[in-house]
């Protein structure tokens, strides 16, 4: 599928983004002639080292910025208008909220903010505060919870009016592994339901597993933009796993293999990875979020 | 980033949600703490000038001490308010969240002014009503004492002490006005206190240049400080307090221009910092 043949959640032409660092008009520039499409109903992942200008894209796209050069749209719309922001939520990067709310009163303040109608408040505050894991510590002072608790809040605020696109600036930094885990499953399902999803990370293994397509920015410039399995699957091989062969075995299957014209490449021991490893022993009920 | 004309209209519900929100923030950051501060102060006053026995001036003294501490305590507390409730915001990138909804910045940046305006309100209303008991019971006692000091029935004129009330809150929100346009483009807590407090004096104290110059000066210094005493509010027609204890009473025409004077100030002056706000970066 090209961007240009089905639907574009966000469409960035020619951007720069330029900040003035001091009075003698010396600038920076964070984020420099950058073209992008983020085609509908995907997930989208924005790549790249610490100061490449991800976040400062990110702005820009909500219209909390405005470009120095340049145009974005969101749904069609020029960023910066007010109903460019109406089917949007996001999440910022290291978030802090009003601390003197509990977390449900904060997620409900921002569903009326984005009008959510009065009847269906109470439940859809209570339905995303349980997608996040945060049901048990919904009444206590946001200023009470720790960074990753801070992140799922955050979420919950970024889905409560139900937008069909939502911008993740980096969710998973200071969220444990079972709560990232959550969080690319939470991405899976917002995908299922057709939403579009724009999220930056540093954890490239959650990246490759739930973007379609990533762009990869270098000091503010693109250099890298594609589908996630063009750039990275290997088409041209295949990995079996087996119970333990003895030697014999092995060179049982090497012959079998060779006389069909086929190479057995390499054998190794594979190792459970530590996320693994801790997602199965840690057990979920007693993550951040609950009492 | 500005009015723009966009799918969304402006909302009124959108501007008072902020409001009330702000409301909430004073109420649970303790901000009120100020009202026990100047309740202590007040009642400790009004024993103290009782040590002196000046008879019925004594109300004098009482309500005279009591619109200056509300001056202070209140002025100090507008300042501090805004600040906290309004550049924090800013300073916190709380701000970043809510203006990536779908909300004009002119609903923000009212909605707070509006929150602020209303713990002003309250403020005042405390004060005024705890002045009043003060003179009150006071002047209940002094009239069974010396019946001889009051030959034309009660010396406060009650009604006219809580228009002082309103006009202080009004003047409040001028002041509030303010603060709220040099957060708008300031970039510290600090640069915003200062500078506000810097504006406070000067908007007190533009009638001294008014009262100088107007008479020596030549003419274009006569003019800028004509000019001045338009771009500055003039603090010191909120003062009438001496009517309020000397029996001679405000003229409701008076109060009424006043006012709309306060009203007109925080109408330009918002609007300004809605100017100024719209176009900064968060
Ligand atoms: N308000 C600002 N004023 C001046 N410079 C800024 C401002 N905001 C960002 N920058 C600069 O712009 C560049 C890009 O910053 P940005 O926050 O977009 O990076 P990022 O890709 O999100 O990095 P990270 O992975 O660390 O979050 C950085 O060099 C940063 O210092
Ligand atoms: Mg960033």
């Amino acid at each position: 599928m090209t961007p240009s043949a089905s639907p574009v959640a966000i469409e960035i032409r020619g951007l720069t983004k330029d900040f003035p660092l001091n009075l003698r008009g010396i600038k920076l520039r964070a984020v420099e002639n950058l073209t992008l499409s983020v085609p509908e109903g995907r997930v989208f992942g924005l790549l790249g080292p610490n100061g490449s200008g991800k976040s400062t894209t990110i702005k820009i796209i909500l219209g909390l910025l405005e470009p120095t050069v340049g145009e974005c749209r969101v749904f069609g719309v020029p960023s910066g208008r007010v109903d460019s922001r109406l089917n949007v939520g996001y999440l910022p990067e290291a978030p802090y909220f009003y601390r003197y709310l509990s977390g449900t009163e904060l997620v409900r303040f921002y569903a009326r903010i984005c009008g959510v109608p009065r009847k269906r408040l109470d439940d859809r505050v209570k339905e995303v505060i349980d997608w996040v894991g945060l049901s048990g510590a919904a009444q206590r002072r946001v200023g009470t919870y720790s960074k990753g608790m801070l992140q799922r809040i955050g979420l919950a605020q970024a889905l409560v009016h139900d937008p069909r696109l939502i911008i993740l600036d980096e969710p998973t930094a200071g969220v444990d592994p079972v709560g990232s885990a959550e969080i690319s499953e939470l991405i899976l399902k917002l995908k299922a339901q057709g939403k579009t999803v724009l999220i930056t990370s540093h954890l490239l293994a959650q990246i490759e597993d739930v973007c379609d397509r990533v762009a990869i920015l270098d000091r503010g410039k693109l250099i890298l933009e594609g589908d996630v399995n063009e750039l990275v699957g290997q088409r041209d091989r295949q990995a079996l796993i087996v119970d333990p062969l003895s030697p014999e075995h092995l060179d049982e299957l090497r012959g079998w293999l060779a006389s069909r014209g086929h190479a057995l490449n390499a054998v190794e021991q594979p190792r459970a990875r530590l996320d693994q490893l801790f997602i199965s022993r840690v057990s979920r009920s007693e993550k951040g979020g609950q009492k | 980033m500005g009015m723009t004309t966009g799918g969304v209209p402006f909302s009124l519900t959108r501007l008072l949600i902020v409001a009330g929100n702000t409301f909430t923030e004073a109420v649970r950051q303790k901000l009120f703490n100020f009202l026990l501060l100047l309740a202590v102060a007040l009642v400790a006053s009004a024993q103290f000038f009782r040590e002196f026995n000046f008879g019925s001036s004594e109300l004098k003294f009482i309500s005279d001490f009591g619109l200056g501490a509300m001056v202070f305590f209140g002025s100090t507390l507008t300042i501090a308010a805004t600040a906290q409730l309004f550049f924090s915001e800013i300073e916190n990138r709380t701000a970043l969240t809510i203006l990536a909804k779908p909300i004009w910045r002119t609903e923000f940046i009212f909605g707070k002014f509006l929150g602020v305006f209303a713990v002003l309100g309250v403020f005042c209303a405390l004060t005024t009503l705890l002045l009043a008991g003060l003179l009150c019971s006071r002047e209940n006692s002094l009239m069974a004492l010396h019946p001889d000091a009051f030959p034309g029935g009660r010396i406060i004129h009650y009604g006219d002490l809580m228009a002082m009330g309103m006009l202080q809150w009004l003047k409040f929100g001028v002041l509030a006005a303010i603060t709220l346009l040099i957060a708008s483009f300031s970039n510290t807590n600090l640069y915003t206190v200062v500078m506000s407090f810097f504006m406070l004096v000067i908007c007190h104290l533009q009638y001294l240049a008014h009262d100088t110059y107007a008479q020596v000066a030549s003419l274009p210094l006569r003019l800028l400080v004509r000019l001045l005493g338009y771009v500055f509010p003039n603090f010191q027609v909120f003062n009438l307090a001496d009517q309020v204890a000397t029996g001679v009473g405000l003229d409701a025409g008076v109060v009424l221009r006043v006012a709309g004077y306060a009203l007109a100030y925080i109408a330009v002056i918002g609007g300004l910092a809605v100017y100024s706000f719209r176009n900064r970066e968060i």
